[in-house]
């Protein structure tokens, strides 16, 4: 594994969970490709490769109790498990986006910071 | 709260066994087929949409592996896997698993009951409050009672006037309490109570014993001061043992009325339930009674107003921060004082010597340490004993484990080979070491359980209520499982660790073709040690049986079968000394006239009854024996007939007989050691001699001598000591107050010796009737045949020898496994050798020969090491030994041939193995 790739798996494991509990927050009940589908149109390639990483994402966040689960028919006739958020869940989603949103307004204006803002 | 709701999941997931594989193989399915689908219908083959969809899932194996390790517990799973592959090796395993456990539990238990017991009597406090607080008067134990103002060592017994002086005058104790040095027997009877009197030890205690001890009554209350004034009633506490055992805790009790001796008692208050008064020894007071009431019980020959008599034991406890050293200092100024207030009851002498007498305080929370005192050096040499099979144990688990790993070398190397991690394998080699030692641990637990409680059967089989606890020790057990905890997994890593760091290459290369054997030198190091080891146990096993043997089957001097001891107590009857005669006519008539009797006498103690009377004596015409002359002689009173009873033949003379009148000439039948000590070569018959004092020289005149007999239980390695026997109908009136009073006390005979025609036997029922129709407030104190008495006498010694021998057996069987194991060992990795040398023209005898000719090297080195370690345990065992040579060449001849033999023995069957193979079998063996 290059260290390249690493970094990258890193980034997945702390925003795919967050980007799941989004994903049913906007959509609603979703199975597994179908949340696998959306966060790839909307994230571009992040999810392209490695869907499957999806699937570990999703129990953990069952057995936190962020996401409840249970067996429903896909639109292909066949049996899916459908994931849904839980009030925690959502609870918890709106705490991570407000930490988010503050942490990226600070790393924003550090970047956009002027040589004579800092002096 | 996320945290441990996840942790609760996963858990419960591990616990179910459920792993979630099913639901994400479906799930893993759907998603394929939804994104075939929308392969499919973006214009791909099949094939090629499947295909693609695969590549852009992942890596299946890798989610699933990780979606695992996201529903369970990961590392406990590893660890479950570990120990179910170790279970199965040992499974496959047997002979090494059963072994191994066994030496195990083996030495843990032996060790940990050892231990215990040594804990339990060496080691342990009194059980009451603060026992470090707790000083007592003088350094060593002494018994029972002291006479005249002067001891030869330091002052430890004290008389009911010095304790007071030392208690009223003394500052820095918070309370200084004294009590008896020796119990007494007390007949007890609850008073409306439809039952006989039985006997109980009972103690006098000061009223604030209790106090002092800072313990409170378990039922009632405590004894207290004003419970130990004279004229205060009675009172009285009870143990627990006895308001259990005789009165099922029945709280009527308290408070309620005793006859103790025939005198009325309250019983106020019953003792803690683990409490077990001052000294730890075999027979715990049954009733404590106040110091005061020690004139009402005794009567006649009571000791308390007598100042020079020593019969008092001192404990006190300290105020906090106070300094001991200056108490002592003080209580050796009081001594002094004290000493000086009484120069007018002393000769001259001895008032010149009140300067040199001595006292020293002593820590007294472990209590007055008599038993520590008479079983330290067997305990000791015991705890030596298991310590060696402790050392065995490790060496011999060691020793398996060693030959286990460098079995597996092959295998680990080929483990490695195919890319097996260094550090899984270890840790499978460490799993099973942890797995053998756990199981070896537990059934050492059990082991020790049974093992404690049997020693202390055979340890203290003469005591009626042991106050030692059997549980085992808990840092015992400990110790001796993590030494061979430790010891299993250094010697279970060792050849892992060496295996996983050596090229597989080499090791697969060597495997078979080598007739160099690899690492067998530690082992045989192992082996050689633990011959050495066990030839020590053997031999000292040996010497103590030996020195067991010898003594039990010495001539004691009198005859022992058909004797039986009866041991009453008339004092507690309430005996006046002028009804005894009359007493001891009726007794003896009343038991001569039994069916069976033969004959009948009363003494005052029996042949190794554990009692002795001795005092130094003075010879008419030989004034070189006053002084400093060790005229020490033992003696005791008897009445006619007591020769014949016994059957210890008088050798010149004649006994004593029914002419020694009270009123007639005072006589004494003497031994041959007296005889010999105090009359060289003179004829002892018509000489005089006498006891307590110069002045009483001519007081007793010999009319016989008797052959020497063994009397006293101790002294037992030295020739028997001076003895003479006077009878039971006279007696001197002394000036000295003290041996007044002892004159007094010696004419109580305690022993009743009946001498039964052949064939016939005593019951007790019938000697309890007999005895009653005498006096029916006399109580059998104890009955057992005279040879049950003496054979008692030595059960610390027969204990002692039987562990020893078993620990001996024990050492030899694991060194003979030891053995075996090498031998058969270097057996197996030498086949194809073997096979080739077979193949060559090397005939049967020739291959036995080759394998058995390293076993004897390794005894022969075992014998050559243990050699010297024997001859120096023989020598530590001493004293021990009766007499017999710590050197005896018989016993070493015996040890070394067994262990030799043993050893023998046990490589003989893998070298006759050896020898039968074929060479066919050898080569296919590969």
């Amino acid at each position: 594994m290059t260290p390249s790739m690493k970094q990258k798996t890193d980034v997945q494991q702390g925003t795919l969970a967050l980007m799941v509990l989004k994903t049913l927050d906007v959509l609603g009940p979703l199975h597994g490709y179908g949340i696998a589908k959306r966060i790839e149109q909307i994230s571009g390639d992040l999810l392209s490769v490695n869907q499957g990483t999806l699937y570990p994402v999703l129990l953990r966040l069952e057995q936190e109790g962020a996401i409840e689960s249970s067996w429903g028919a896909s639109e292909n006739n066949r049996r899916a498990r459908y994931y849904r958020l839980t009030r925690e869940g959502r609870r918890q989603l709106q705490a991570e986006v407000r930490d988010w949103r503050q942490t990226t307004g600070i790393i924003a204006r550090f970047l956009t910071a002027k040589a004579e803002q800092l002096s | 709260m996320r945290v441990l709701w996840r942790l609760w999941k996963r858990m419960r997931n591990f616990a179910i066994r459920r792993n979630g594989a099913p639901r994400l193989r479906e799930e893993m399915e759907q998603h394929l087929a939804l994104q075939t689908e929308e392969n499919i219908r973006a214009g791909m083959k099949p094939e090629e949409a499947r295909r693609q969809a695969a590549l852009k899932f992942g890596p299946a194996e890798a989610i699933q592996e990780s979606y695992h390790a996201e529903a369970g517990l990961p590392r406990i799973e590893r660890l479950l896997q570990d120990v179910r592959y170790a279970l199965r090796r040992l499974r496959r395993a047997p002979v090494f698993t059963v072994t191994a456990t066994l030496t195990l539990a083996l030495g843990i238990g032996a060790t940990t009951s050892i231990f215990t017991l040594v804990h339990a009597v060496l080691l342990k406090s009194l059980p009451v409050s603060k026992p470090d607080r707790l000083v007592r008067l003088g350094k060593e134990a002494d018994c029972c009672v002291q006479g005249g103002y002067f001891r030869d060592k330091d002052y430890s017994l004290v008389s009911y006037e010095l304790y007071t002086h030392f208690r009223d005058k003394t500052t820095g104790f918070e309370e200084m309490a004294a009590f008896q040095a020796d119990g007494n027997f007390l007949a007890v009877r609850r008073v409306h109570d439809a039952r006989a009197a039985e006997s109980y030890f009972g103690e006098f205690v000061s009223g604030n014993y209790f106090a002092m001890f800072g313990v409170s009554a378990y039922a009632g209350r405590a004894l207290t001061r004003s419970d130990d004034e004279f004229g205060a009633a009675p009172a009285a506490i009870m143990s627990y043992r006895v308001w259990q055992q005789t009165y099922g805790l029945d709280p009527s009790v308290i408070g309620s009325e005793f006859n103790i001796n025939g005198k009325p008692f309250t019983v106020v208050g019953v003792t803690p339930p683990g409490f077990f008064g001052d000294t730890l020894k075999s027979m715990a007071p049954d009733f404590f009674l106040p110091l005061a009431t020690e004139p009402l019980i005794q009567g006649d020959s009571s000791l308390l107003k007598h100042a020079d008599a020593g019969w008092l034991e001192i404990i006190g406890r300290i105020q906090p921060g106070a300094d001991v050293r200056s108490i002592e200092a003080q209580m050796q100024v009081e001594l002094h004082q004290w000493l000086r207030s009484h120069l007018n009851e002393m000769d001259a002498n001895a008032a010149f010597d009140i300067p040199k007498q001595v006292l020293y305080l002593s820590p007294g929370g472990d209590g007055i340490t008599s038993m520590r005192q008479q079983y330290e050096d067997w305990l000791r040499i015991l705890m030596i004993v298991s310590g060696f099979v402790l050392l065995i144990v490790c060496v011999n688990v060691a020793n398996l484990m060693l030959v286990r790993g460098l079995e597996r070398r092959q295998q680990m190397a080929l483990s490695m080979a195919l890319g097996a991690q260094p550090m899984r394998l270890i840790r499978g080699a460490l799993t099973e070491s942890l797995l053998l030692s756990l199981l070896g641990g537990a059934l050492g637990l059990a082991v020790a359980f049974a093992g404690s409680r049997l020693i202390l059967r055979f340890a203290f089989e003469t005591m009626t209520a042991v106050p030692i606890r059997t549980s085992p020790s808990i840092p015992v057990l400990l110790f001796a499982f993590g030494i061979s905890l430790m010891t299993g997994i250094a010697f279970g890593i060792a050849p892992a660790w060496m295996a996983t760091h050596a090229d597989p290459v080499d090791a697969l290369r060597a495997a078979n073709r080598s007739t160099r054997r690899v690492g067998s030198l530690p082992r045989k190091t192992l082996v050689v040690l633990q011959l050495a080891l066990s030839l020590v146990l053997l031999f000292a096993a040996g010497l103590l049986t030996a020195a067991l043997h010898n003594i039990e089957h010495q001539n004691f001097g009198f005859e022992l079968d058909g004797r039986t001891v009866i041991h009453i107590d008339p004092v507690l009857a309430g005996y006046k000394p002028e009804q005894l005669e009359l007493l001891y006519r009726r007794i003896h008539d009343s038991f001569a006239n039994l069916p069976g009797v033969a004959s009948v006498a009363c003494v005052q103690y029996s042949p190794m009854s554990g009692d002795s009377w001795s005092l130094p004596i003075s010879v008419e015409g030989k004034l070189e024996l006053g002084g400093n002359a060790d005229t020490e002689a033992w003696w005791a009173r008897v009445v006619p007939g007591f020769f014949d009873v016994i059957g210890d033949p008088i050798i010149k003379g004649r006994p004593i007989d029914e002419r020694d009148k009270a009123g007639a000439q005072h006589v004494a039948v003497i031994n041959e050691a007296f005889a010999r000590k105090f009359f060289k070569n003179e004829d002892p018959i018509g000489k005089h001699f006498g006891k307590s004092g110069m002045e009483y020289a001519n007081e007793f005149e010999i009319v016989g001598v008797a052959r020497d007999a063994r009397y006293l239980t101790y002294n037992l390695e030295k020739p028997v000591g001076p003895f003479f026997f006077l009878p039971s109908t006279q007696s001197t009136s002394y000036r000295d107050p003290f041996a007044a009073s002892s004159e007094i006390r010696s004419h109580y005979l305690h022993d009743l010796v009946v001498r039964m025609r052949p064939g016939a036997t005593l019951s007790e029922s019938l000697a309890r009737r007999t005895l009653a129709s005498v006096d029916p407030n006399l109580a059998i104190v104890r009955m057992q045949t005279l040879s049950d008495q003496v054979a008692n006498t030595f059960s610390q010694q027969r204990l002692i020898s039987r562990l020893t021998s078993l620990f001996g057996i024990l050492a030899l069987v694991l060194a003979s496994i030891g053995i075996y194991g090498v031998t058969a060992y270097n057996l197996a990795s030498r086949t194809s050798e073997i096979g080739m040398r077979v193949a060559l023209g090397a005939d049967r005898s020739d291959i036995f020969a080759l394998i058995l000719r390293g076993s004897f090297l390794l005894v022969a080195f075992g014998l050559l090491f243990g050699l010297p370690l024997a001859l120096g345990v023989g020598r530590f065992l001493g004293s021990q030994l009766f007499g017999l040579s710590p050197f005896d060449p018989i016993v070493l001849a015996t040890a070394g041939i067994t262990m030799a033999l043993s050893g023998l023995f046990a490589a003989f069957v893998p070298a006759y193995r050896g020898s039968s193979i074929s060479p066919m079998q050898a080569l296919r063996s590969e």
